[in-house]
């Protein structure tokens, strides 16, 4: 079994194959979906989520126009989404650029593959900056080294300066005016920002391009040595690696609920009865 | 021609794919004239051109109709940008609505417009409607004089709600529309005041606790949204071109949409299959699309097929014209040879002589499974068990689709609840020995049948699982094994710690925890098995939908215990096993089993089509739904006409007419027919269909003999 000729990369894939190859077989190759649960305090998790979700939306709506009065009036049963959010209001969106294109996705090929990266917000300005917003609702702030290695960050400047000529008024982004900023609102919207460069493009080319040729080679993916990867990991009784870990220990804003392969909404007609 | 790099394009096509940026094309014809191969070519050369991938929409009554152009993007991998959207009007009026809910939610009369809206799946449309208007229905003692189930009644009256929506009436005219044109005594007018007094209530009950069904998302899409300065610019700048597929298959609310998209956007292509609106059940309105027309520049017709053999296509014609339907199309073959039948007395037979025939074209003639499919107007679970077994025993694949398969059927899914039952004995819905039979044989991997109903007779104690230590007898021990044994013990003893421990998870939470925790290890039955895996997620995600709603609802109503009432709604086969994961997986290899409205929704032409059941009448007949009807709730209906039994004579031939003119225009080569005297019940049949065919043969061999 190998993986579909029209398989997109993104972040989250490859982001599953530098920490565990075997997951990456399981998830996207086999696909094998496997509901156990990821950590001890499932509800918890859970309303932490989807408490992250909603803040996405609620930037997504102000950034397409629905006034933040009317967005702040339906926080008032939950505290600390408003405190997010009011953390947004007064820092999420100084400095960037005036042309704003939020939860916008953007595709660019690489090694005979798509590669996919879907943005909280771009914001840009022709022959200015190009700056990548991403949303962290996560409780702790990471080292600037471990963000600068992720996958997200190096994915997502790579595809833009790839793939966002049409929202620079046609010409290709020079790497050197990408930034990406990482905001938290959390922690009163403290903003990690890394730069970009050609010389950087070339290596992240490099090491992208490289995995994906190895993951298009690959025979047998094993399982990872570091058996810390596999406490939040789903597949633990298919591989038998111990039991769910705790939530206090677990980074949330590592944590991708869907694979962002292109998705739809369902729509009512398809358990209808076929009838005429 | 012209060469695109993918195919080679007629001249007519090329016209189409070519024209400018700034033009509306109109493109009628017949299925398998290549309609849909430009609608893909001019999404990939309006790409060529650097029209910017995000402004491009890709419009369809059902994302299935779809699956071409996504397999196109999907290897366009040359291209770099953003991505093309493809939305139904279900899909984009529930992200507009949702996106600028809180500027519409108050003037649209919900109770709580600062509060986020609960939009509901069809299963929750129903979990809903059975809790708003039971006690109704009930007290004042409504519908007793209809013989159908509840839930289908109610599903009837979710169905009108949807069709005025659809349509664009009030939901108030419901009971008015139904009663002039139907109803034919006090008796059948009582039951219309019913149905509408139930869809009122609904409503109401839907706007006092921010809950959507698909009929009010539509309607508040439609008169508020739609309204909405800032949503109508966002929309309007967003998509610049669109390219319409199927738009006969649409109902007239994605008619208005288009129209309006029609006045602001750069270009677009809009595809009509001229014999097709297969789908009025679902407020598909050929009429309403065809107005489209005129608000193009550009018209062209394709007439020419591409797909069927010339024997093929004047069976298509000729039986079209044996149920009183004109073909322009001009046919001199005989059809004969594209019909190949053998006649059984019982249907076990047939379905024995369709695996054989699939066989022998997989065999002998070198036919890709993926180029055969086999129809039926319905598919029971006999039938479909019938087929995939005797396919399977002969290696071939298959690919069966049913959209409403029930969860409760899935035997992970049965396995699931049965366990589910067992641990939460103060539901008091103990299962039963066969139950917990099926679910031992699927929960433990390697235990048959006799050890599995060994160890229920033995240690199954109302509702409880006693450990294996309480066999008695060695011999007894010996014959289960001691290694099954062991893995007894071990579901056993989780399933009464969770009881001991007065645990009450969510029901989702509590499938997970089962899942992890004991199935998906060695030496159990979900382990490794990525069909177990993909139904228990489906049975998770479904359950998890139901919790947020319940939870939703619990700051406006009273608490629900939800565990029982959603293993009730399973077992009530409301819950349905189909996810998007699972259309997905049909595009995989096989030979397709599938209703022939499914098959033809799906629009892609095999070489060879079996045909079951031809005596039956469900080829012709709609369901029996007393409270609801398509033509009277349609656009198109007189108010005050009167529905006659020759209506639905006329409806009957004219359906089924359609129907074979689409299936033979999706066929290349040839039909089987599956007949055999007595049906799946044991019945004679003699149907519409059935009487078509020999009708058809008959004057064949008439005019032989007079030759
Ligand atoms: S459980 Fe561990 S080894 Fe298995 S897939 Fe997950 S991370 Fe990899």
């Amino acid at each position: 079994m190998s993986l579909s000729a029209d398989f997109a990369f993104t972040q989250g894939s490859l982001q599953d194959y530098a920490d565990c190859s075997r997951r990456f077989e399981l998830r996207f190759i086999k696909r094998m979906r496997y509901p156990a649960l990821e950590v001890q305090e499932p509800l918890q998790f859970e309303k932490r989520t989807r408490q992250g979700a909603r803040f996405h939306k609620l930037v997504q709506q102000h950034l397409l126009g629905v006034p933040a009065e009317a967005l702040t009036a339906s926080l008032v049963d939950d505290e600390e989404l408003a405190r997010w959010w009011a953390n947004y209001l007064a820092r999420g969106l100084i400095d960037l650029p005036v042309q704003r294109h939020s939860e916008i996705t953007l595709q660019t090929h690489l090694a005979g593959r798509r590669l996919l990266a879907k943005y909280d917000l771009l914001a840009l300005e022709p022959g200015g900056a190009a700056v990548i917003v991403d949303w962290k609702t996560g409780a702790r702030l990471p080292a600037h080294a471990t963000l600068r290695g992720r996958m997200q960050t190096i994915v997502y400047r790579y595809v833009l300066a790839g793939a966002g000529a049409h929202l620079y008024a046609g010409e290709a982004i020079p790497p050197e005016r990408i930034r990406m900023d990482y905001v938290y609102v959390a922690q009163g919207g403290e903003r990690l920002s890394f730069e970009y460069s050609a010389a950087q493009m070339r290596e992240d080319e490099a090491l992208l391009s490289g995995m994906i040729a190895a993951i298009d080679r690959a025979e047998v993916f094993p399982l990872t040595d570091d058996v810390r990867r596999c406490r939040y990991c789903s597949y633990r009784s298919l591989c038998d690696r111990g039991e769910a870990g705790r939530l206090e220990d677990f980074d949330l804003d590592e944590y991708e609920d869907e694979d962002e392969q292109e998705a739809f909404a369902l729509d009512f007609d398809q358990i209808a009865e076929i009838e005429f | 021609m012209a060469d695109n790099g993918l195919w080679s394009n007629t001249d007519a096509q090329s016209e189409i794919i070519d024209a400018p940026l700034n033009c509306n094309i109109w493109l009628e014809g017949i299925a398998g004239s290549g309609k849909s191969s430009v609608g893909v070519a001019r999404v990939l050369h309006l790409l060529g051109r650097g029209v910017p991938a995000e402004s491009i929409l890709i419009f369809v009554p059902q994302r299935a109709l779809a699956q071409p152009y996504i397999t196109a993007l999907r290897r366009h991998t040359a291209h770099r940008g953003g991505q093309v959207s493809v939305q139904t009007i279900g899909s984009l009026s529930l992200q507009m609505v949702e996106t600028f809910w809180f500027l519409i939610a108050g003037r649209a009369g919900f109770k709580h417009p600062n509060d986020l809206p609960n939009f509901l799946s069809l299963e929750l449309v129903q979990y809903f409607m059975t809790r708003a208007i039971e006690p109704l229905v009930d007290e004042r003692d409504y519908f007793n004089s209809v013989r159908i189930d509840r839930p289908r009644l109610y599903s009837q009256i979710v169905d009108n709600m949807n069709k005025a929506a659809l349509v664009g009436f009030p939901i108030s005219e419901i009971g008015t529309r139904l009663k002039s044109a139907l109803a034919s005594g006090v008796e059948e007018a009582h039951i219309f005041d019913d149905a509408q007094t139930c869809a009122i209530a609904f409503r109401k009950y839907c706007l006092e606790r921010n809950m959507l069904d698909f009929s009010l998302q539509l309607e508040i899409f439609r008169e508020h949204v739609w309204a909405e300065p800032s949503a109508r610019r966002y929309l309007r700048g967003r998509y610049r071109h669109v390219i319409v597929d199927g738009v006969e298959e649409d109902n007239p609310a994605s008619h208005g949409l288009l129209r309006d998209l029609l006045e602001s956007c750069d270009s677009a292509l809009i595809i009509y299959d001229r014999d097709a609106g297969f789908r009025r059940f679902l407020g598909a309105d050929p009429d309403s699309a065809r107005r489209l027309r005129d608000r193009c520049d550009l018209k062209k017709t394709f007439d020419e097929t591409f797909v069927m053999g010339a024997e093929v296509k004047t069976l298509g014609a000729e039986l079209a014209a044996q149920l009183d339907l004109s073909v322009p199309l001009k046919c001199d073959a005989d059809p004969r040879p594209a019909l190949i039948t053998e006649a059984h007395r019982y249907h076990p037979e047939m379905v024995d002589w369709v695996a054989r025939q699939v066989d022998m074209l997989v065999r002998e003639r070198d036919v890709s499974p993926n180029d055969i499919v086999i129809l039926a107007p319905f598919l029971s679970d006999a039938l479909r068990f019938g087929l995939t077994d005797g396919l399977s025993q002969r290696g071939i694949p298959i690919r069966s689709h049913r959209p409403s398969r029930a969860l409760r059927d899935e035997p992970a899914a049965r396995t699931l609840l049965t366990l589910a039952r067992l641990a939460h004995p103060h539901w008091r819905m103990a299962p039963t020995d066969f139950d917990i039979v099926f679910a031992l044989m699927t929960a433990i991997k390697d235990l048959d049948l006799v050890r599995a109903k060994l160890l229920t007779e033995m240690l199954h104690r109302n509702g409880q699982l006693l450990p294996f230590a309480e066999v008695r007898s060695t011999a007894m021990q010996e014959r289960v094994t001691f290694d099954l044994g062991e893995r007894y013990d071990r579901l056993a003893a989780w399933i009464n710690r969770y009881i001991d421990d007065n645990r009450v998870d969510a029901i989702d939470i509590f499938f997970r925890r089962l899942f992890g925790g004991l199935l998906a290890r060695a030496g159990f039955g979900f382990h490794d098995d990525v069909d177990a895996g993909n139904t228990a997620q489906n049975l998770v995600d479904s359950a998890r939908g139901f919790r947020w709603s319940l939870d939703f609802m619990s700051r406006y109503d009273e608490k629900i215990d939800l565990g029982l009432d959603y293993v009730k709604m399973v077992d009530r086969g409301v819950i349905a096993n189909f996810y998007l994961r699972d259309w997905i997986a049909d595009v995989e290899e096989g030979v397709l089993i599938a209703p022939a409205y499914t098959f033809l929704l799906n629009n892609r032409p095999v070489d060879y089509q079996f045909w079951l059941n031809i005596g039956s009448e469900g080829w012709s007949r709609r369901l029996y739904q007393p409270l609801t009807h398509p033509y009277v709730l349609s656009r198109g209906w007189s108010p005050g006409a009167v529905w006659t039994e020759d209506d639905e004579q006329h409806l009957s031939r004219e359906t089924l007419g359609r129907l074979l003119l689409a299936l033979t225009r999706r066929c290349r080569k040839a039909i089987y027919l599956g007949y055999s005297e007595l049906s799946e019940s044991g019945y004679e049949q003699r149907g519409l269909l059935l009487e078509t065919i020999q009708s058809m043969l008959r004057r064949h061999a008439r005019v032989e003999q007079h030759v």
